[in-house]
């Protein structure tokens, strides 16, 4: 038994071990940050991808298509030998707001091991990669009764692909999230008869390589602009009603029929895990439900970053990556005293076409990506710009599903006249 | 009798932009592919048309490791057609841990010329 | 020691005697496992029949977790009688019996000068009544303490005897308690009939799916059959209206919207949505009210929770509809009599009727029970003596609720057993410690470890957690998880493992 709770010093925390906080992890030791850890509460490190067994990961970052363990794989591979410590087991439950230390900021958070019981650490910076969960049928509101048989797509991804065991064998999906279609057709490989896809919205929320591949390739319908109204069923889910929508979501009379099914999957929407920069006092957005951060991927403390889901939902995991790395390296820059920010601040303001943007603020130190996306599809020519003139691109389609990014270079942005201090990002349709 | 010109939509899924292809064929020939925004939309309808072929995933149940099963992939996309006979032929399998990553588990699965490899290491316990 | 959890008891198609007690309790909700704590007292051989896998079931299970002051009852009723007396039982029964209460206070918000009157009403039934710390303030006083609140609102009631209780702990808590001095529990018990004697004038029993219990008292606490019960024995003075009430939970993020519990006055909106802070921080709004026939109908409505909702805003307009976690519903066993039915019947004798025990039934439970002992002594003494027990335990401790530990005791328990270190559910950091001590103490569902320790009860409603809830209870239980059930019956969580299907001999 500890007499008095164990108190620990690191140059980095990086907490939460998948695909963002590996690459964060591994980017701040190449960057030159001696003590790097990553926080991990699973037993492995790896995250999601771990349970997501299909292929399609990796063809930006290693330019071959590899599937979640492998991608993984490849990634852990490179933080181990670059001298990154992996904390397994490890659960950060409690994040104090940061305290000033000397010339800057200092981290603080709790964390619990098994073994180890609780800690508390010390972090010159940390990196947030918490990434996100998933959209519950309880916040939905579906009407009816509370059978067994109703799942997020992802746990039932876990249950399959890492446990081996079915929840079900005859499957109704709700939502056109990439999980829920990549489920419809894990679900078909191993048996299971899956019935449907309904999706309330007039188009596809996941990739479109995914309606083909997982829908397509076995027959499987997908509805849209159908809602899922009701849960029937005493012990096991016996069925589902659905329905036709209108335009304002009301529904269409005639429309409502059963479906007969034991399982639903629900993959209709991720949201940020956020509770512990809630802890630490960051600033939110309230689109993204991430911090608001910048192009350093620092957040409103200046020794907290963050990347991956955790700051907004990325469609593609190279992406995910690719921000982890960008977070790891402003992190340790941070910890040695050394990063540098821009000497603008902008605000990045959205046209309404524009949903969800991150980095929400620019300081002019670093050439940025911003990645964003469209509130609805443009099936036709549009242009993505960037005003006062600094980025505009025609695009042949902009869809909620795939992201779009801004390339903007710090030097555009100092060159601005002073008296700007925002920058607009907007669609329009050509 | 000579065969009809066809026209038959795709969603090409070489890269995410899922490009909707518009591919006319004459029998397993195709003389026009439209909607592509690269050449491997052409490779892609081509493919489709002749013989399409998925990386095929799965898992495989394994003895004496932290999971009771492993994931698994083919190592070369194979044929689509032969998806269901493969993921038969997996689920008969089960193996022994240790297993490492690209390990190959079932060699030239159902006769399509690609072997089945763990996509996973998983140590022994 | 806990007795051994007596579930386990094969389901039997003969009569099978199932064992000899003093006195049978039907249903396990908050009114029998408050009689059931009550008669653990006395030597007196005592068993319950719950038709459910878990506890609470019924109503118990879904309500607004309120602890009435008890102001709103007719002066010279059964509930104006218990439930004030039923409030001050519970601050004390807390402690006792370790279960969450938080001491809130409650108010009812008036909207002018036709709902100020009723406040006038209530304050004076609340005197007669004896209720406790009641007073009427202005809105402005009312908006200090609640700020989150409805402009219009023009005065309040406070009361500061009300309080809100876990409502799944406090049942758990009575049962255990009188689990361990003595009383068995029998789950997924369902009477079928009752056994009388030769001339039908006294009771010998019940019949139920799994056998007959043999008891010359039977004490009908069956919730919304209990009318069902009641004319088995020959008593129809009373009809239940099943009534249905919705309910939304939110997140605890906006838990602090409240920080007592908001009742509205009745008016055309409907008759009185509340808005709470419940006793573990979420907000909770509900319920409507609907009357059914149906008396298993749990099922939300779109109707029903706009309903709750726009009841709900009226009190606390920035009620975040995207912050809800969950919604569900819970059927009251209302009558047509309008109050509780408590009554010995004279023939056959050894029947009690405690029936009817809708709002402010939670609250009135411990006064009814004790009434209910008294009552067997004044006119049942000849057929079961109530002598005390001297080996009665009045106290138990709850499984130790993780998150709400000082920092230092968590850490003293995680470094002591690693199962303690491991964090199950995320949301509402609960340990592995937690399920497997809610599953020896009886859990045996993943709904029922969820009313035990709140696995699943956050944010990702069990994304996370459901896996490993279903792997420690198939390994603590010795079972497959394929076997385990998200509420009892036929309610399993997995269908089968992977590749069976697949598998030459087997169906595609």
């Amino acid at each position: 038994m500890s007499a008095a709770l164990t108190q620990r010093e690191v140059d980095v925390a990086v907490i939460g071990g998948g695909p963002a906080g590996v690459a964060a992890a591994f980017a701040a030791r190449k960057e030159g940050a001696a003590k790097v850890v990553v926080f991990e509460r699973d037993w492995e490190a790896g995250g999601i991808l771990q349970q997501c067994i299909h292929p399609g990961f990796g063809l930006h970052t290693f330019g071959e298509e590899l599937t979640g363990p492998e991608y993984m794989d490849r990634y852990l591979k490179l933080a181990r030998e670059s001298g990154v410590e992996f904390d397994l087991n490890t659960m950060v439950f409690q994040m104090d707001p940061p305290t000033l230390e000397g010339s800057g900021k200092q981290a603080s958070f709790w964390t619990m091991n098994p073994q180890r019981g609780i800690e508390r650490v010390k972090a010159k910076s940390v990196v947030l990669a918490m990434g996100c969960r998933e959209r519950p049928a309880g916040a939905l509101g579906i009407a009816g009764s509370r059978p067994a048989g109703v799942y997020t797509a992802g746990t039932a991804q876990r249950f399959v692909n890492m446990e081996g065991f079915m929840p079900g064998k005859k499957v109704v999906i709700m939502g056109t999230g990439d999980i829920g279609l990549i489920m419809a057709r894990r679900m078909m490989l191993e048996g299971a008869e899956v019935v449907a896809v309904f999706e309330i919205m007039p188009w596809v929320s996941g990739l479109r390589r995914n309606i083909a591949q997982c829908l397509d390739d076995f027959g499987i319908p997908y509805y849209l602009e159908y809602n899922v109204c009701e849960l029937h069923g005493k012990d096991r889910l016996e069925g589902v009603s659905v329905v036709q929508i209108d335009k304002n979501r009301k529904p269409v009379d005639g429309t409502l029929r059963f479906v007969g099914c034991d399982t639903l999957l629900l993959a209709v929407g991720l949201i940020p895990e956020n509770e512990l920069s809630k802890m630490a006092g960051l600033k939110l957005d309230s689109s993204t439900n991430g911090p608001v951060v910048n192009e350093f991927l620092q957040t409103s403390e200046e020794c907290i970053f963050a990347a991956g889901n955790v700051v907004v939902v990325y469609d593609l995991v190279d992406f995910v990556s690719q921000q982890g790395e960008r977070a790891g390296r402003s992190a340790a820059l941070y910890a040695m005293r050394k990063l540098e920010k821009g000497p603008r601040d902008f605000q990045v303001e959205t046209s309404p076409e524009i949903r969800v943007i991150s980095p929400q603020k620019l300081s002019g130190g670093e050439d940025v990506t911003l990645f964003l996306r469209v509130a609805q599809p443009v099936e036709g020519r549009c242009r993505l710009y960037a005003d006062p003139g600094i980025y505009s691109q025609n695009l042949r389609y902009a869809r909620p599903g795939e992201m779009n990014e801004v390339k903007v270079s710090a030097e555009k942005l100092r060159a601005l006249p002073s008296d700007v201090n925002s920058i607009k990002i907007g669609l329009e349709v050509l | 009798m000579a065969l009809l010109e066809e026209t038959k939509k795709f969603l090409c899924v070489s890269c995410p932009v899922g490009c909707s292809l518009s591919v006319t064929v004459r029998g397993t020939d195709v003389l026009n592919v439209e909607g592509n925004t690269c050449p491997r939309g052409v490779t892609y309808a081509e493919n489709e048309v002749a013989n399409p072929v998925r990386t095929f995933t799965s898992t495989v149940r394994v003895n004496g490791a932290s999971l009771p099963v492993c994931p698994v992939r083919s190592k070369e996309p194979l044929p689509l057609v032969k998806v269901f006979s493969v993921t038969r032929e997996v689920a008969k399998v089960k193996v022994d841990a240790p297993l490492s990553i690209g390990q190959v588990l079932i060699e030239n699965v159902c006769g399509t010329g690609t072997d089945i490899i763990a996509s996973r290491s998983l140590g022994k316990i | 020691m806990i007795p051994v959890f007596r579930g386990d008891i094969p389901l039997q198609a003969q009569v099978k005697e199932c064992g000899d007690y003093d006195i049978i309790i039907i249903g396990c909700g908050i009114t029998g496992a408050t009689i059931a704590r009550e008669l653990s007292r006395y030597k007196a051989r005592t068993a319950v029949l719950e038709r459910a896998s878990d506890i609470p079931f019924g109503a118990s299970r879904a309500n607004s977790s309120m602890i009435h002051g008890g102001f709103d009852d007719e002066p010279g009723t059964a509930k104006a009688k218990f439930c004030p007396k039923g409030n001050r039982m519970y601050h004390s029964l807390s402690e006792e019996l370790d279960f969450k209460l938080r001491e809130f206070g409650s108010f009812v918000c008036a909207k002018g000068g036709q709902d100020e009157r009723h406040l006038e009403m209530l304050y004076d039934q609340g005197k007669a009544n004896g209720a406790l710390g009641i007073e009427i303030v202005s809105g402005d006083k009312f908006r200090e303490k609640e700020p989150n609140t409805a402009s219009d609102i023009t005065a309040a009631l406070w009361c500061s005897s009300g309080a809100i209780v876990n409502n799944f702990e406090a049942a758990l808590a009575f049962i255990e308690n009188a689990r361990q001095n003595g009383v068995d529990l029998f789950m997924e018990t369902e009477v079928t009939g009752l056994l009388f004697d030769e001339t039908r004038s006294a009771m010998r029993g019940v019949s139920t799916n799994r056998g007959n219990f043999n008891a010359p008292v039977v004490i009908n606490a069956s919730g919304v059959y209990a009318d069902v019960i009641s004319r088995m024995a020959g008593d129809d003075g009373f009809i239940i209206h099943p009534t249905r009430g919705e309910y939304f939970i939110f997140d605890r993020s906006v838990g602090d919207l409240v920080t007592s519990f908001l009742f509205s006055c009745p008016s055309e909106y409907g008759k009185g949505v509340t808005v709470t802070h419940t006793a573990d921080d979420n907000l909770l709004i509900g319920p409507t009210s609907v009357q059914q026939t149906d008396r298993e109908n749990r099922n939300t409505t779109p109707m029903g929770l706009d309903e709750a909702f726009d009841g709900a805003r009226r009190l606390v307009p920035g009620i975040p509809r995207n912050m809800v976690i969950t919604t569900f519903s819970g059927v009251r066993a209302n009558t047509n009599t309008g109050d509780f039915y408590i009554k010995a019947l004279d023939s056959p004798r050894g029947f009690i009727n405690v029936a009817g025990i809708k709002s402010p039934g939670f609250t009135s439970a411990p006064a009814i029970a004790e009434h209910i002992g008294e009552l067997i002594k004044d006119s049942l003494g000849d057929v079961v003596k109530l002598e005390n027990d001297p080996a009665f335990v009045p106290t138990r401790k709850h499984i130790p609720r993780f998150i709400d530990l000082p920092m230092k005791e968590r850490d003293r328990l995680a470094s002591g057993d690693s199962r303690w270190g491991q964090i199950v559910c995320r949301c509402e950091s609960v340990t592995e410690a937690q399920v497997v001590e809610a599953i020896r103490r009886g859990a045996r569902t993943v709904a029922g470890v969820k009313l035990w320790v709140r696995p699943g009860t956050g944010r990702c409603q069990g994304g996370f957690c459901a896996p490993r809830v279903v792997e420690i209870l198939a390994r603590e239980l010795g079972t497959s998880p394929l076997e385990i059930t998200r509420h009892g019956g036929d309610s399993h969580m997995l269908t089968g493992r992977t590749k069976d299907p697949l598998l030459p001999g087997e169906p595609l």
